[in-house]
């Protein structure tokens, strides 16, 4: 064993993390806030479809990705108070009425033989955008002084990357003609139209592209 | 999405049969507590000659409920906006649902399995909605009451129930199944007591109607006495599970009190006999 008197570098060879990033606490804090609402809105959107499918592996699928969005905006409900916002409820919202128009459209099929349109909407439509603003908040903010929010990340990226594999196989298995196919990509397509109103799940900037005000990078 | 779904309107595939509530109580084997909790109307024993399609009756019927069970609880999640009025709920009572949904939904996995396991058909036996009936009161505390402590409880006492008929018979996976489920039946009653505790700790007419509809749910679905603490309940009344799920002594000895009841009704009803 090396000299334990013998003075080592703080961070390893191995260890790449940087200081700099693209949030600070303000910014992180609002995203998080909006990942929560939109997180919210998935769980109970799937819990309530469950009885209105009559597929029976697709009833117990919702029920098992109902809870894993309910954790989500638990990690991010538990984040807010850490991020300077101790009234959570006031940070958990959409970031625009285009959201809300979106997630209402995504929650509007209802009889039991639109279980194509609950699916896109979810598989094909939010949970990619979801996975996109979870990635570029990853890929961006501070590796050491965000290191609590990158955790979060990651697991939630791991469950969203597997209910996204999940919905995608159980959709593919639902579309049995030309017709099915059609609706699937029409419903698709209306809702991609709303949330390219939206910017994305936390507004424009989600994915660092848009309109945004660029936020502040902390210089290395 | 509409805000309370009704339980005629319950999504099925075309292999389910439905039997309504009426046909159900009206039906003379539930009075004499000889459906599917029990063909026999006494305890599920592996040496009696009807057992075997007892048991998958009564898996059945432990199925169709996880199914509703499901449903009731991903309802809960959606039907009640976020706040403190009398129609709204606690964010973590929604994360509380959000995790039964998970684990009702294994629970419906496990059942279909086990259903698989034991010979039977899904749809074989016909399905009544009685549980996710109980899921539709408006008032969140009394759904809670109703399904997490009355119906739920009754779940820890079916469940109790066949994992010792899982043990008498020699059947290591019915056993070990049971005893999965239990667990979770145990966390959701504890959740149903917890909840109503807190949402009604200021509020004590609440909580009274809150117990009374957990009785009137209880009563109802006795099963004709079927389930109690007398040496031939077909279903135990399993108290050392309820109590770790905070039901209190005065509590279950309550519901040991209106299931002999209901027995004695029953038996009167038919004439005193099974």
């Amino acid at each position: 064993m090396a000299d334990p008197k013998k003075a080592r570098a703080a961070f390893a060879p191995w260890d790449r993390r940087e200081l700099p990033g693209a949030f600070n606490v303000e910014e992180t804090a609002r995203r998080v806030g909006n990942y929560k609402w939109v997180e919210m809105r998935l769980f109970e959107a799937l819990g309530g479809w469950v009885a209105t499918v009559p597929e029976l592996d697709v009833k117990m699928r919702l029920g098992t990705h109902c809870y894993k969005h309910a954790w989500h905006a638990d990690l991010w409900n538990k984040r807010l108070p850490e991020l300077r916002e101790m009234n959570t409820d006031r940070l958990t919202e959409p970031p625009n009425e285009h959201m809300v128009a979106f997630m209402d459209a995504v929650t509007e099929p209802e009889g039991p033989d639109q279980t194509i349109e609950k699916l896109v909407g979810v598989y094909r439509v939010l949970i990619p955008h979801k996975i996109a603003a979870y990635t570029y908040h990853l890929n961006n903010t501070s590796t050491i002084t965000d290191a609590p929010t990158i955790r979060s990340l990651k697991l939630i990226l791991n469950d969203e990357f597997e209910d996204w594999r999940d919905g995608e196989m159980i959709i593919q298995s639902l579309l049995e003609t030309d017709e099915e196919v059609e609706r699937a990509a029409a419903h698709a397509a209306k809702l991609e139209k709303l949330m390219l109103k939206a910017g994305g799940v936390a507004g424009p900037g989600s994915i660092g592209m848009g309109t945004a005000a660029k936020p502040e990078e902390v210089p290395a | 999405m509409k805000k309370i779904f009704p339980a005629d309107q319950l999504a099925r595939d075309e292999r389910f049969v439905r039997l309504d509530t009426a046909e159900r109580f009206n039906d003379p084997r539930t009075i004499r507590g000889s459906g599917s909790a029990g063909r026999m109307g006494r305890q599920l024993s592996p040496e009696s000659p009807g057992a075997p399609d007892a048991a998958r009756s009564l898996m059945h019927g432990i199925f169709v409920g996880e199914i509703q069970a499901l449903e009731g609880a991903g309802r809960t999640c959606w039907d009640f906006d976020i706040g403190k009025g009398s129609d709204e709920v606690p964010f973590e009572l929604k994360l509380d649902m959000a995790r039964q949904c998970w684990d009702e939904a294994r629970h419906c996995e496990i059942s279909v399995k086990l259903s698989d396991w034991m010979g039977t058909e899904l749809g074989e036996f016909a399905e009544s909605v009685f549980l996710y009936e109980a899921a539709c009161n408006p008032d969140p505390v009394l759904r809670l009451t109703g399904v997490n402590r009355a119906l739920e409880g009754l779940a820890i006492d079916v469940f109790n129930t066949m994992r010792e008929f899982g043990t008498k018979a020699g059947d290591p996976v019915l056993e070990f199944c049971e005893d999965w489920m239990l667990a979770d039946e145990v966390t959701h009653v504890k959740m149903g007591s917890d909840w109503l505790r807190r949402l009604t700790a200021n509020d004590p007419g609440r909580r009274e109607r809150a117990l009374e509809f957990q009785r009137v749910v209880d009563k109802l679905f006795s099963l004709g006495g079927a389930r109690g603490e007398d040496e031939e309940s077909p279903i135990k009344l399993a108290r050392r599970f309820r109590e770790l799920a905070g039901f209190t002594t005065e509590e279950v000895d309550e519901i040991s009190d209106l299931s002999r009841d209901a027995r004695a009704e029953a038996m009167a009803r038919t004439g005193g006999g099974d």
